[in-house]
């Protein structure tokens, strides 16, 4: 089957949604969260599909289909998913049901084009997580800055011109850096091989002196910690969310940091596993930093969305250090964190953005006492300041403890200085609540509590966390399948590279030095 | 060898020096006292009348660029008319193309009102 | 097969003006000016499409009509008519006679396929000077408002001096391999193994300046912001494109023949002009308001990106080269044709704050706009990211890695000024109701299909540009 409609699917709904919008807004609402519904409907049908078989295609491919494109410069049109991918394609589109839900009376303005946007961003996240062509990728990964660019421009608030120009230069620039580290790796593929491709089964098994690899390592390894943010690179991120409308905000924390982090692991560590681990200690320097400088910055702050915007700066680093961990565990972990957080910024975000919609204030200093007025709300942001500091039983624990576990095994140090993280957690979590929704109404509030609406977007978030934080094996069996394959066919496939060069020990020794980071540790 | 003329070029050299010199320092050390008379152009002892920059009509300037177009129309034909029996038939057609080319611009030219005076 | 027929779409192109100026003598007539125009540029397009399978005939020594050339015909004559096009309402609300336009706009696309087709430094000079004398005209059309005659007068004395320094560093050359016909310069310089002579890289600099006035490009640049501004919309697309396009044909032909990209002196001085021009360019639109002088440095800067492409001069580069410059005619013809036909009589839509609000009084044209600025900012799914990538990918080729940085960076910072643009759109109106909305002015039909069509090709190239590319592969291999 053409894996086409998973892209096909939501850019025809957008454009309908768009068209439809001429006449009547609400036609445009219900034909984009008909898309969407649509899509995550056939996603967890694929879902199970890959259950009953799991061991699918060679390479590990769940699904594959793959057409010419550019012929002249090996570009083809290659698809193809994997369990990380279909796991990635769930989040999408669920949140993008969520996030049309969120917009169904706070935005008035230009209706049918704001959902083409959403339904652009997840077309183009969809195209990002199946892609197996870098130039498709790179494509993909362009075209997701497009929709989000005019979601802030348009919808967002007071200062959205200068904070959606930053996010774009600035992602732009990433986006640039990482076009010319896949040429670099295309050219050394074509000096070696005479083959000009770009395809990622080709270019994984690039061998490559240790150098080049990891100077190509490093312009990935920026693009994507751009996305992410990993903290130099991170000052777009607080400016974008508390700007972005509340599904901006969704579709950026819940979506568009999780294709830097995919990034990572579908490029940077299986095919540079030698760079990878000379690169390590710094990155994992990096994932340390960014947890702690996120946590401590989401206490300085006096709004109330920058704040949560700079929670998933510090969650971001969890995943960083998972992925460069790089054992079995943590990367596990790093899946189940991008999923986890998905969740619960989303729901955080949601939960600005409604408190923002009633009061028409982000102040952390001007609310308080708002327990009394919304309880059912204030339930909601209790649930999820839990599940943001990591309490056992919700997702984030799953994933932490994870990560903390397989990390642990590789840098003692760093590991106890992360989970100072989550006690820091802890600190803004509660002091959040305390801020909102704890003592006086001194703000004199008289606003309605969470409609039937707003409640079901929260409820299924909550039956998410619940489920992935009491029951992950599903996802746990889905990731771990495909990051085995993954590793196993990079490894494989520098063998055959590796082999005909060289003699037979040069073919050996290239093996011994592609072995995986830390896969084989205890 | 070149040696031999070593002297030339010393002379010529200190000649030419030798005027600079004479001439910046009569510039520099010579008293200046320029009166309206001192300052007038010469004009051969008659007292210039008005100003030099003459206004001119713009037609001449149509004029004088069709002058200069069929003016180099002759200079291109010439060479080919010299030549004429050598360059044979093709010769004729391209000098042919050329003069109709010339033409139909002449044409345009009449038209437009560039030939009349009024 | 007559060599003859062969110059056919030349003669074709030579005739237009002529029949042009002929029917203006005798009946003045916009609407016919324009048609003749039209037919006249459409005319050797049809033809192009019996001629560009056969082998090229050397029609030696002046002029060479291969693949490479009717390509090159083929894009500047289309080029051309989209200019024609949107002259047409242009010139309807403009005083005076407007026949003459097309006379000499058709000229200088005359001038332009010589240029293309030109084998020799004689056809190059002559093609060159047919071009730079339309344009004088052209620039100037407007003769009754200062800032058209000021561009005017500009362009007229700075083209006039490079035509100076080009044709010194013709003669140069000549001096040095004894031919000014580039195939035999070939053989000559082949024969040549000491290093070159003072008088041929003098001769290869006195070119590149007479050539980078053309292009515009840093240290020659200075003449384009004032001319972009103050020459008529239409003439000021012509510029940006059918102009600096022949010039880069012939740069690319005369580079694969006359051995001007073989030496590294001649490629590091090219390597210095394109990163000035690219920086220089970026950054000083950043500083403009007035969307044509923006432009005129974007331009700059683009040339700067071609620059780097024609330096990698491998097969890849030569590809890339007329990609990108496919794309970039499309792109700019569309942007300018947009700013054409939004001015009315009262004020020309060439102020950055006329786009203000546009999105949500004319969202067809500022989607159209706004694709036209992500084209030229390389944003995937449009055919000027398909170009920068090409560029990118030629670069890389040939190791020129620190080229492919500088682009990359610049371009990060053009970024910059085409998102200006762009989120200008998107704001809300001024609520000001006593200033009159500007750029409101109605699409007449033509105006409305060429930019269409302008706009789907750019997805189209962008999406799926490989018939595209084996189309310049093909003809770019009849260069080599």
């Amino acid at each position: 089957m053409s894996l086409a409609w998973i892209l096909l699917l939501p850019f025809a709904g957008g454009l309908a949604a768009w068209i439809a919008g001429r006449w009547s807004d609400l036609w445009a609402r219900w034909i984009a969260l008909g898309t969407a519904l649509l899509h995550l409907l056939l996603l967890l049908v694929t879902w199970g599909v890959f259950f009953t078989r799991v061991a699918p295609a060679p390479g590990g491919w769940l699904m594959a289909s793959k057409q010419p494109w550019i012929p002249q410069l090996g570009i083809s049109f290659h698809l193809a998913v994997d369990g990380i991918s279909l796991l990635m394609l769930l989040l999408a589109s669920f949140l993008t049901v969520l996030a049309v839900l969120t917009s169904w009376t706070s935005i008035t303005r230009s209706v049918g084009f704001y959902h083409f946007n959403l339904l652009l961003i997840l077309t183009a996240l969809s195209g990002v997580f199946i892609a197996f062509d870098l130039f498709l990728f790179f494509a993909f990964w362009e075209i997701s800055l497009l929709p989000l660019y005019f979601l802030i421009g348009i919808w967002g608030y007071e200062n959205r011109v200068y904070a959606t120009t930053k996010f774009f230069i600035i992602t732009q620039g990433s986006g640039l850096l990482m076009l010319v580290a896949i040429l670099g790796l295309v050219v050394v593929h074509w000096q070696s091989t005479g083959v000009l491709t770009f395809d990622y089964l080709d270019l994984v098994g690039t061998v490559m002196s240790d150098t080049k690899a990891f100077w190509l390592m490093l312009g990935f390894f920026i693009a994507f910690a751009v996305k992410l943010p990993v903290v130099p690179f991170h000052t777009w991120l607080p400016d974008a969310h508390t700007q972005a409308p509340t599904a901006g905000s969704v579709a950026l924390a819940g979506l568009v940091l999780k294709i830097g982090a995919y990034g990572m692991l579908r490029f940077v560590v299986p095919m540079f596993p030698q760079a990878v681990a000379d690169f390590t200690l710094t990155a994992m320097i990096l994932a340390v930093v960014g947890i702690l400088y996120g946590a401590l910055l989401a206490l300085g702050q006096t709004d109330l969305k920058r704040m949560v915007a700079y929670t998933s700066i510090s969650h971001m680093g969890f995943v960083l250090l998972g992925i460069f961990a790089g054992n079995e565990l943590a990367l596990q972990g790093a899946v189940i964190i991008m999923l986890s957080h998905g969740f619960s910024a989303a729901a955080l975000f949601i939960m600005v953005g409604d408190l923002q919609h009633r009061t028409h204030t982000r102040e952390l200093g001007r609310f308080g006492g708002l327990w009394a007025v919304m309880p059912r709300m204030g339930g909601v942001g209790l649930f999820f300041a839990m599940a943001s500091l990591g309490l056992p039983g919700l997702a984030s624990f799953v994933g932490e403890f994870l990560v903390l576990l397989g990390a642990f095994q590789v840098n003692m140090p760093l590991t106890v200085l992360a989970s100072v993280g989550l006690v820091a957690a802890t600190v803004y979590s509660l002091w959040m609540m305390q801020k909102v929704y704890y003592g006086a109404n001194t703000g004199d509030w008289q606003v309605d509590d969470t409609s039937g609406r707003e409640m079901t977007v929260m409820a299924s978030l909550i039956g998410a966390t619940l489920w992935l934080g009491l029951y992950p094996q599903p996802v746990l069996t889905t990731s771990g399948h495909a990051l085995a394959e993954m590793k196993k066919f990079a490894a494989e496939a520098r063998a055959t590279a590796a082999r005909p060069e060289g003699t037979g020990s040069a073919a050996s020794g290239a093996v011994a030095a592609t072995s995986p980071v830390g896969g084989e540790r205890p | 060898m070149s040696d031999a003329y070593l002297p030339i070029l010393l002379i010529f050299g200190v000649s030419a020096l030798n005027a600079v010199f004479m001439v910046a320092l009569s510039h520099i050390l010579n008293p200046r006292r320029p009166t309206p008379q001192k300052a007038m152009p010469y004009e051969s002892g008659m007292i210039p009348l008005g100003d030099t920059r003459a206004r001119f009509s713009v037609k001449f300037y149509l004029v004088a660029i069709s002058f200069i177009v069929f003016d180099l129309e002759a200079v291109f034909l010439i060479p080919w008319a010299v030549e004429m029996r050598a360059l044979g038939w093709s010769g004729f057609v391209a000098a042919s193309i050329f003069v109709a080319v010339l033409t139909a611009g002449l044409v345009y030219e009449w038209k437009k009102g560039g030939l009349d005076w009024d | 097969m007559n060599p003859f027929s062969a110059l056919t779409p030349i003669v074709l192109l030579g005739l237009t003006p002529l029949v042009l100026m002929l029917v203006i003598s005798f009946h003045r007539s916009h609407r016919l000016a324009v048609v003749i125009s039209l037919v006249g540029m459409a005319l050797p397009l049809a033809l192009l499409a019996g001629t560009a399978t056969s082998a090229a005939p050397p029609l030696a020594p002046l002029l060479i009509i291969d693949g490479y050339a009717l390509f090159y015909i083929g894009l500047l004559s289309t080029a051309t008519m989209v200019v024609v096009v949107l002259s047409y309402g242009f010139l309807e609300r403009v005083p005076g006679n407007r026949e003459e336009f097309y006379l000499l706009l058709t000229l200088a696309t005359f001038g332009c396929a010589v240029l293309t087709a030109s084998n020799h430094f004689i056809s190059f000079f002559l093609g060159l000077e047919i071009l730079s004398v339309s344009l004088y005209g052209l620039v100037a059309y407007l003769r009754t408002t200062r800032t058209a005659l000021e561009s005017g007068i500009k362009y007229l004395i700075l083209a006039a001096a490079s035509a100076a320094f080009l044709l010194f560093g013709m003669a140069l050359i000549y001096a040095d391999l004894g031919t000014m016909d580039f195939t035999a310069m070939t053989s000559v310089l082949a024969a040549k193994t000491r290093e070159p002579s003072v008088l041929l890289l003098g001769g290869f600099g006195m070119v590149i300046i007479g050539a980078g006035f053309k292009l515009a490009v840093v240290p020659f640049h200075m003449w384009a912001p004032d001319v972009y501004q103050g020459a008529p919309t239409p003439v000021t697309a012509y510029l940006t494109t059918v102009s600096k396009g022949a010039m880069v044909a012939l740069l690319l032909r005369y580079g694969q023949y006359g051995g001007l990209l073989d030496y590294d002196s001649v490629a590091s001085v090219l390597a210095v002009i394109a990163v000035l021009s690219m920086f220089l360019g970026n950054l000083l639109a950043l500083l403009q308001d007035n969307l044509k002088r923006l432009l005129a440095y974007s331009s700059i800067a683009h040339l700067g990106y071609l620059l780097v492409a024609v330096i990698a001069a491998s097969r890849e580069g030569s590809h890339a080269v007329t990609f990108y410059l496919v794309a970039y005619f499309i792109t700019s013809l569309g942007i300018f044709g947009i700013i054409t036909a939004l001015s009315d009589e009262r004020k020309e839509a060439d102020e950055i704050s006329d786009y203000r609000g546009l999105f949500w009084r004319r969202p067809w044209v500022s989607g159209a706009l706004s694709l036209m600025l992500f084209s030229l900012a390389g944003i995937p799914l449009t055919a000027g990211f398909v170009g920068k990538f090409y560029v990118l990918t030629a670069g890389v080729l040939s190791d020129l890695w620190a080229l492919v940085i500088l682009l990359v960076v610049s371009s990060v910072i053009g970024l910059y000024y085409y998102l200006r643009i762009i989120i200008t759109m998107y704001l809300s109106a001024p609520e000001d109701p006593s200033s009159p909305l500007s750029a409101t002015r109605r699409f007449s039909l033509p105006e409305g299909l060429v930019l269409a069509g302008l706009t789907v090709l750019l997805i189209w190239f962008g999406i799926y540009p490989a018939p595209l590319l084996s189309a310049i592969q093909a003809a770019v291999g009849s260069l080599a």
